[in-house]
C-alpha cells in the first residue's frame, strides 16, 4: 500500500504509533539478501507485547544472523482492524510493512489462553486459512511457543509446529531445517515429518487422538514414527546464551517501559497452583558479572533509566545483595533506578528495604496467596503471617504507608474461614501500622487487597482439582467484601466469567478447536480485555459445537486419566504431581530446592538447581 | 551550567509520536548520547527538557525547538549536535544547537504547509472568500473540555494558496495558540466544501515581531 495512503488510514485511529514502525533500535534489512522471514506475532496489544521480554530475546537472536529477517506483528486493535478491512489491508509486519502471508514464518508467543482468538483473528486477518490442513505448500509455516504451549492442543488444529520450552536452540534448528528443506525442494508435509524428530518440537497433525465415551481420552497415539512424547528443551547455560545488546525502544508507553535483565530461569519455591513454577523448572542462574554487564550494555544502547530486574522470585537469586550493590555502584551516579519485582517476604530484609529505598519509592506489593495458615500449607506458600506482618513493620518504619497484597479465591479445600482470613489480615496491617510509634507522621495507611481467582493449570499439582463453579465464585466474592470493615482496606477481585473461560481452555483438548472458530466468526477477539469479552457468545460458541464447558473445567480428574497434555513431557513427572496433590491435601508443605530436593524429575537436564551443594 | 538550543525536524514516522511520548524519546535519545544533560532536582529527578511549541499528533515539522541545560560549559554546541546525531532515529533530524537568543515566551506565529491532493477552483475561490471575512467565530474545545467561542480570521496573520499547498501563518505560543486543524474544520463547516485529507507540516517558528525565532 502507498506510504501516503497508509498513513492516512493511520491517522484515522487512536494510537497510531502502535502500528508506525521505525523504533530506535528496530531491524531493518533488505529482503533480497535474507532467506528466512520470521514474522514474530503477539497475539495482543502492541503496548503488552513490546514489554514481553520474550520476544526482545528471540528477535534480536534471529536478527543477529544473517540470513534471517525477524519483523514484529502485534494484534491490531478493533479500531484499525475495522478499517483493514474495510480497505482490504492484510496483516503486515512493522518493520517492513509487507504481508505476513509472504513470510517463511509466521511465530506466535502463547503467553494467556485468553489470547487464542487473537492468534486465530491475526492469521485471518493475515489473509491465511486458519486451519492448517486449509493452508498449501506456499503458505507460511505457522509455529508458537510460550507457556501455553505445555497443553496446545485447543489450538492444535491451527498451528502447524509447537516449540517446548525455551526457543533459543530449537527455533533456530527448525529454521535451519526449513532452510535446507527448501533448497532441496521438500514439500511442507515433509518438513514437518523432519522436524518433529528435533527434541522439543511437537507438530500435533502427526498425533493421533482417541475418546473414550464419557468425552475423558483414551488414547494418544503417534503417527508416522514420530517419537511417542515430546521433551521440552531448556537452555543449560545461562552465561553463555544469547541476550540482546539492544532492545527496540517504543515511541509510544508501553506497560513496562524499562530495560528488563533477566537473572534466572525457574523458581525454587514449588507454589502449588503457580504453573511457571513447575514448568520452568530447573533454576538456572545467571552469575552476576553476567546480570551487571548486560545490565549496563542495555542501559547504554536503549537510554532508559530504569532497570527491572526479571525473575519468578528475585529475592532468591543467590547473590541478590553483591549484585544491588554492583548495580547501584554505576545506576544512582547515572540517574537511573532499579525495581525489583517478585520480592519474597520471607527474606525481605532491612538491607534489601534500604537499597530499593535508594531508588525511587513505589509501592510495596506482596503475595500471601490465602488468608489462613491451613490454605498456605495446602498451596505450600512458605510464609507466615509473623512474617508478613514483620516485613509490613518494616517497610513503615521505612516510610511506605501503601501496601498491596496479591490472594487467590476458588483454592482447592478453600472455605468461608479462609477467606474470613483474608479481610483479618488485611485489618491486622492496619492495625499493626497504628500500633507503630515510628510510623510515618500525619499519613493514613491503604491496603490494596488484589484477589484473582484460583485457574488449574496443566504441570501442576493441582492439574486434577476442579475449578469452583462461576456462581460460587461470585458468591465468595460477596462473602470476602462482607468482611472488610474499614475503609483503609480496598478490595478488587477478577472477573468471574473470564477466569471460568481460562479454566476450561487451559485444560482443554483437541475438540476445543471448533469452539474457538466459531467465537472467532461469531467476534471474539481481546478476550482478556473486558471492554471485548463476552461470555454469551462463548457459551453459544459452545452450545453450537455440542461442548459442554464444564467437563474441562469443573470435574476432579482422576489420577491416573490420560490428560490432553499426557504426551508432552516437560521434565516434571506425574506421579511427582500426583505425590504433591496428595501431600497437599494433607496439608503438609514441601521443602524448596534449596533446602531438600523433592523428586521432581527436573533433574533429567543434568543442570541447574539439581546439581547444587545444599 | 548553560542552557542550550536544539533544533530537529521530525517527520514520516514520528508523526505518529504525540507531544508527550515525544517528551519519552527525548530524554531516551539524549540520555544514549551521553551529553552532560541537567537534571532536575525535585522528588522524580529527570532531565530537563523545554519544548518551544508542541506539535499535533499527525504534522510533520522541519523547524522543531527544545531547550535543555548541560551541566558542563565547557561542552561546546558542535559536541552537543554531533552526540545527538550519533543516536537519532530515522525520522527524527537534528539539525543545530544554538545559545538561546530570546526566552520561548517571545515566541509569536508558526507557519504551516497544508498539502491536499486537489484544490480545485471552487475550493479555490472558496478559500479566498473565507480568508477575506472579518470575522469567524467558532468553538474551541480547551484542555479541561471547556467550549469557548474564538474568532480565528485575526489570528491568521497571512495566508496563500500555491496549486495544492495552503500555506498559513497562525498565532502560536503558549499564551495564544491557533491550530491549522481548527482553520479547515472551521472552512469546511461554514463553506460546505466537501472536507478532504490534507497533510500538514511546520515549516517556521516565528516571534513577535514575525522574525524567525532564534
Amino acid at each position: 500500500m502507498e506510504v501516503k495512503n497508509f498513513e492516512r488510514l493511520l491517522l484515522s485511529v487512536q494510537k497510531p504509533g502502535r502500528y508506525s514502525g521505525g523504533e530506535i533500535n528496530s531491524v531493518i534489512k533488505d529482503k533480497e539478501k535474507v532467506d528466512v522471514r520470521f514474522a514474530f506475532c503477539f497475539p495482543d496489544t502492541y503496548e503488552i507485547g513490546m514489554s514481553h521480554l520474550g520476544i526482545k530475546i528471540l528477535y534480536s537472536q534471529f536478527n543477529s544472523r544473517d540470513d534471517i529477517w525477524c519483523e514484529r506483528v502485534f494484534a491490531p486493535w478493533t479500531d484499525f482492524e475495522t478499517v483493514m478491512r474495510e480497505n482490504n489491508m492484510p496483516l503486515f509486519a512493522l518493520e517492513s510493512r509487507d504481508p505476513i502471508k509472504d513470510f517463511d514464518f509466521i511465530g506466535f508467543t502463547l503467553q494467556y489462553e485468553m489470547a487464542y482468538t487473537n492468534v486465530l483473528n491475526m492469521l485471518d486477518l493475515a489473509g491465511l486459512p486458519i486451519r492448517s490442513q486449509d493452508r498449501g505448500d506456499n503458505t507460511p509455516i505457522v509455529v508458537a511457543g510460550g507457556p501455553c504451549a505445555c497443553n496446545p492442543e485447543p489450538l492444535a488444529d491451527f498451528i502447524d509446529i509447537f516449540f517446548l520450552g525455551e526457543g533459543e536452540e530449537v527455533d533456530l534448528e527448525v529454521i535451519d531445517l526449513y532452510k535446507e528443506c527448501k533448497k532441496n525442494g521438500k514439500t511442507k508435509k515433509e518438513f514437518l515429518r523432519a522436524a518433529a524428530d528435533i527434541e522439543g518440537v511437537y507438530v500435533p497433525s502427526l498425533y493421533n487422538i482417541r475418546y473414550n465415551q464419557d468425552g475423558t481420552i483414551s488414547e494418544i497415539t503417534p503417527k508416522d514414527g514420530v517419537k511417542t512424547t515430546v521433551k521440552k528443551r531448556i537452555i543449560k547455560d545461562m552465561d553463555s546464551v544469547y541476550y540482546p545488546d539492544k532492545f527496540v525502544v517504543p515511541f509510544i508507553e508501553i506497560v513496562h517501559d524499562r530495560v528488563v535483565q533477566e537473572i534466572f530461569r525457574g523458581c525454587i519455591r514449588g507454589c502449588r497452583f503457580c504453573q511457571a513454577g513447575f514448568i520452568y523448572r530447573p533454576v538456572r542462574e545467571k552469575s552476576l558479572e553476567t546480570v551487571n554487564r548486560q545490565a549496563k550494555c542495555l542501559c547504554e544502547s536503549t537510554g532508559y533509566d530504569e532497570i527491572s530486574l526479571s525473575s519468578l522470585s528475585t529475592s532468591d537469586y543467590t547473590e541478590i545483595e553483591p549484585l544491588l550493590n554492583k548495580l547501584l555502584s554505576w545506576t544512582d551516579p547515572q540517574n537511573i533506578s532499579l525495581a525489583l519485582p517478585s520480592l519474597r517476604i520471607d527474606n525481605f530484609s532491612d538491607e534489601l528495604l534500604e537499597k530499593i529505598k535508594h531508588v525511587r519509592k513505589s509501592g510495596l506489593t506482596f503475595a500471601p496467596e490465602a488468608g489462613t495458615q491451613r490454605l498456605r500449607d495446602v498451596i505450600n506458600k512458605n510464609v507466615t503471617e509473623e512474617e508478613i506482618i514483620e516485613t509490613c513493620k518494616t517497610a513503615f518504619s521505612g516510610g511506605y504507608t501503601s501496601v498491596k497484597l496479591y490472594f487467590m479465591l476458588g483454592l482447592p479445600t478453600e472455605t468461608d474461614e479462609d477467606l474470613k482470613g483474608i479481610a483479618d489480615l488485611g485489618q491486622k496491617i492496619v492495625d499493626t501500622y497504628y500500633s507503630m510509634p515510628n510510623k510515618p507522621k500525619g499519613k493514613s495507611v491503604s491496603v490494596s487487597i488484589s484477589v484473582s481467582t484460583f485457574v488449574p493449570k496443566p504441570f501442576t499439582p493441582f492439574q486434577f482439582e476442579p475449578q469452583i463453579t462461576e456462581t460460587e465464585i461470585r458468591r465468595r466474592q460477596e462473602y470476602l467484601k462482607s468482611q472488610i470493615k474499614t475503609r483503609k482496606i480496598s478490595l478488587s477481585y477478577h472477573d468471574s466469567s473470564t477466569s471460568f473461560l481460562e479454566g476450561v481452555l487451559a485444560r482443554g483438548d483437541r475438540r476445543l478447536g471448533k469452539v474457538l472458530e466459531t467465537a472467532l466468526k461469531s467476534g471474539c477477539r481481546f478476550d482478556s480485555w473486558s471492554e471485548c469479552f463476552d461470555l454469551q457468545k462463548w457459551l453459544d460458541a459452545f452450545n453450537a459445537n455440542g461442548i459442554d464447558p464444564n467437563f474441562y473445567a469443573n470435574r476432579l480428574r482422576e489420577y491416573d486419566e490420560i490428560n490432553p497434555w499426557e504426551h508432552l513431557d516437560y521434565g516434571v513427572t506425574k506421579s511427582f504431581l500426583v505425590r504433591e496433590n496428595q501431600t497437599a491435601h494433607g496439608e503438609k508443605t514441601t521443602p524448596n530446592c534449596r533446602e531438600k530436593c523433592s523428586g521432581c524429575g527436573a533433574a533429567c537436564y543434568g543442570e541447574g538447581v539439581c546439581f547444587e551443594k545444599r | 551550567m548553560k542552557n542550550v538550543r536544539i533544533y530537529f525536524k521530525k517527520l514520516g514516522r514520528m508523526k505518529f509520536v504525540s507531544h508527550l511520548d515525544m517528551t519519552r524519546v527525548m530524554s531516551r535519545l539524549i540520555k544514549k548520547s551521553g551529553i552532560p544533560v541537567w537534571y532536575t532536582e525535585g522528588f522524580n529527578r529527570h532531565i530537563y527538557m523545554n519544548f518551544a511549541l508542541p506539535l499535533s499528533l499527525g504534522f510533520e515539522s522541519v523547524c522543531e525547538i527544545m531547550d535543555i541545560r548541560l551541566n558542563d560549559e565547557s561542552f561546546s554546541n558542535e559536541e552537543t549536535l554531533e552526540a545527538l546525531k550519533s543516536v537519532c532515529p530515522p525520522d527524527i533530524e537534528f539539525f543545530a544547537v544554538c545559545d538561546p537568543v530570546k526566552p520561548t515566551k517571545e515566541i509569536g506565529f508558526s507557519e504551516y504547509k497544508l498539502e491536499f491532493d486537489e484544490i480545485d477552483s471552487k475550493m479555490s475561490t472558496a478559500l479566498n472568500e473565507f480568508f477575506a471575512r472579518e470575522s469567524v467565530i467558532c468553538e474551541k474545545v480547551g484542555k479541561k473540555g471547556k467550549v469557548k467561542e474564538v474568532d480565528i480570521i485575526p489570528k491568521i496573520h497571512t495566508h496563500s494558496i500555491d496549486g495544492n499547498v495552503i500555506t498559513l501563518t497562525l498565532v502560536a505560543g503558549s499564551e495564544d495558540n491557533l491550530n491549522p486543524t481548527l482553520v479547515m474544520d472551521t472552512f469546511f463547516d461554514n463553506t460546505g466544501i466537501i472536507p478532504t485529507f490534507y497533510t500538514v507540516l511546520r515549516t517556521a517558528i516565528l516571534d513577535k515581531s514575525g522574525n524567525e525565532f532564534e
